[in-house]
């Protein structure tokens, strides 16, 4: 469903090469819930924008779906994304000016969506994040955790094949992160695939796959299972400056 | 997606009222004051008769001697001497045409019930009304017969009918010029034209005579002509007998050529009477040297539109590049702040079209409220041309056209502005900002 082949990916300046993914690898079935863990700057977030086809990678294969992604151009791109892929970000991303219909809404008018789908949609959606009384107010007239549940009733609105969190439950305190986090989970229940990237120990142990992300490289976590820190910083790869 | 574009438009022009109308208005005076000078250029320059500009010809006749100066840029005299003038007019032909003079004379009802008052006229053949379109709502121009009699008719426009009888149908009414009465044959309407493009040597834009007599009156009555009258050399002049045969330009001659070929027959004809003329000694010229010019290349040659106003076009167009430098200022710290919001959109779904047409939307819509505004002070900038320049009272107004032009001047002129914080816009990685929202 999901393939990464070597993928690498490379920030160039005029002095400084930063290698923020090295031969990545994975393969992600349908229906998967990932969690992606890592030390700080281990290419996570790089990870995830790629994944998500937010900017381009340095080399390697990539194939969503069988479709291969380096060879899509701008429009392309933009049109796989909004059918395929929903996203969900720490800082929520709502548009300030819209209310929680309108954000829903977004995607749904760029894939072209007649009115009336449109609005049955979006009914649904903050129906299951139970916010459907709060259509019309704006972003700002709610908690964190209010918000996050219209960012991932905007991500389910198009029905996205996956949905891509960017530490979803970053900016929650716990009560809402694991309100978020059972969110995740019904969704992945009713058949969407997730990956999801985040700091929380807690949570990550809940998804039923974890990956970890160390110096760009994917490591398998379970050949670190029983090991100490100190063994497993040891056996991680050198990334030249 | 088009409505949805101008609804997000609309907010983001709200979302920051300051700056937004900072840019409508800096939009509106460009556009005010390059609409100020380009309606009075347009009105200027347009076709005053554009179903026959091209039919109607202007006659100048080179009767002075070989190497004399004019002022004119092929050293042709803009008008006929009475003699040439009235030789063309008597000749029988199937088109019509027209010698003309400017007069002026003191009206009056012979009666102490209207105050008499200086007026311009118009002396001219009876088939002027035809050539330049002046329609009758009353009567009719003067026959043939009336006009080689040098009858006492008259024609005045429905403004001076009203003047001076109270209503606009006064045929068979007398009216008095000077100290002769004349007889009122046809009233015509008001004649609504901006430029005097048949007798553009006596003031283009001064205004349309409202009272025509015949051009035979001239002879008969002695009339004197109140335009421009122009020599070439000394003659002796002691009477009016000798003024109308000396070769003193006064007189202006229009005729209406349908055709090519009626064209190519009158300038054979012109030209075998100058040959003529020449060898009768009235002038020493090798070749004979007519011109004829349709009423575009008539308003051309003489300047009718001057250089100053083409500067002055230019002027206020450079102001509007002034004004739209601004605004690209402005867009650009608005579009770029706007990019998270992008970013959000382009990881949405929304490819890079998108969002460049809904920023040249938004942009679109600045300029046309900025055109609207802009016609406000376009009309505010001719109301002082009008105020300052009694000469362009007819001039400085907005016609249907340039209305029309104004906002789409401003649309055009934003867009031509937006296209670059628009294209740097839509060119954002969406993944810099949605990490750091």
């Amino acid at each position: 469903m999901l393939s990464m082949k070597n993928i690498s990916k490379v920030y160039q300046t005029e002095k400084v090469q930063t290698h923020a993914l090295r031969d990545f690898n994975l393969e992600v079935e349908e229906g998967e819930f990932i969690a992606v863990t890592g030390p700080s700057g281990s290419g996570k977030t790089t990870f995830l924008n790629i994944a998500g086809m937010l900017e381009p990678f340095t080399s390697g294969e990539f194939s969503l779906d069988g479709v291969d992604i380096g060879k899509l151009n701008d429009n392309q791109t933009a049109d796989l994304r909004n059918q395929k892929i929903g996203f969900i970000f720490q800082g929520f991303n709502l548009i300030p000016d819209l209310n929680l219909y309108e954000n829903i809404e977004v995607p749904l008018r760029y894939a072209g969506i007649k009115r009336s789908e449109r609005k049955l949609r979006i009914e649904e959606c903050l129906e299951k994040v139970g916010l459907a009384s709060r259509a019309k107010h704006l972003p700002q007239q709610l908690s964190g955790g209010q918000q996050q549940r219209v960012a991932i009733a905007r991500a389910l609105a198009g029905k996205p094949r996956f949905l891509l969190a960017d530490e979803p439950t970053g900016n929650l305190d716990s009560l809402m992160a694991r309100q978020v986090m059972e969110l995740l989970e019904k969704i992945n229940e009713d058949g969407s695939t997730i990956i999801m990237v985040t700091h929380d120990p807690e949570l990550a142990r809940r998804a039923p796959r974890n990956i970890q992300v160390v110096d760009g490289q994917l490591a398998d976590f379970t050949m670190y299972q029983n090991k100490t820190i100190e063994a497993i910083a040891a056996s991680a790869p050198v990334v030249e400056a | 997606m088009f409505t949805h574009y101008i609804d997000l438009a609309w907010r983001s022009l709200k979302r920051t009222p300051m700056v937004s109308i900072l840019m409508v208005c800096a939009i509106a005076i460009g556009i005010g004051i390059t609409m100020t000078s380009l309606s009075v250029y347009h009105m200027m320059s347009m076709d005053p008769i554009p179903s026959k500009s091209d039919q109607l010809f202007a006659v100048q006749l080179n009767t002075t001697d070989e190497g004399t100066d004019w002022w004119t840029e092929d050293n042709i005299a803009l008008q006929l001497t009475y003699k040439d003038a009235m030789f063309l007019h008597n000749q029988e032909s199937a088109f019509r045409k027209t010698a003309s003079m400017k007069g002026m004379a003191t009206v009056h009802m012979n009666n102490d019930e209207l105050k008499p008052y200086l007026a311009a006229t118009r002396v001219v053949g009876h088939q002027f009304f035809n050539m330049f379109e002046l329609e009758f709502i009353y009567g009719g121009p003067w026959t043939i017969e009336q006009e080689q009699l040098a009858a006492p008719v008259i024609v005045i426009d429905e403004e001076t009918s009203e003047k001076h009888f109270g209503r606009p149908n006064s045929v068979g009414e007398q009216i008095y010029l000077d100290d002769r009465s004349y007889q009122i044959v046809g009233v015509t309407k008001n004649w609504d034209i901006h430029t005097k493009y048949y007798d553009l040597n006596n003031g283009a834009f001064s205004g349309v005579e409202s009272i025509f007599l015949p051009i035979t009156l001239i002879e008969a009555q002695q009339l004197d002509n109140s335009g421009n009258t122009n020599g070439w050399k000394f003659e002796e002049i002691d009477s009016f007998e000798s003024y109308l045969q000396s070769e003193l330009v006064w007189l202006q001659f229009w005729v209406e050529l349908p055709d090519q070929r009626t064209k190519k027959d009158y300038e054979s004809f012109l030209f075998a009477y100058l040959e003529e003329q020449g060898k009768l000694d009235r002038f020493e010229r090798k070749t004979p040297e007519y011109k004829l010019r349709d009423v575009n290349e008539w308003m051309e040659y003489n300047r009718v539109v001057s250089e100053d106003n083409k500067v002055l076009v230019g002027l206020s167009f450079l102001f509007l590049a002034v004004c739209l430098a601004n605004i690209l200022g402005l867009l650009l710290g608005k579009f770029l702040k706007r990019a998270p919001e992008v970013g959000v959109r382009r990881a949405l779904g929304a490819n890079k079209r998108q969002i460049f047409l809904q920023h040249i939307i938004e942009v679109s819509m600045l300029g046309l409220l900025g055109g609207a505004l802009g016609i406000v002070v376009a009309q505010i900038g001719l109301w002082g041309v009008r105020t300052t320049n009694q000469e362009y009272n007819a001039l400085a107004s907005m016609d249907l056209s340039m209305l029309l032009a104004a906002p789409g001047i401003a649309i055009l002129a934003c867009i031509l502005a937006g296209l670059y914080p628009a294209w740097l816009v839509c060119r954002t990685q969406p993944a810099i900002y949605l990490k750091t929202q």
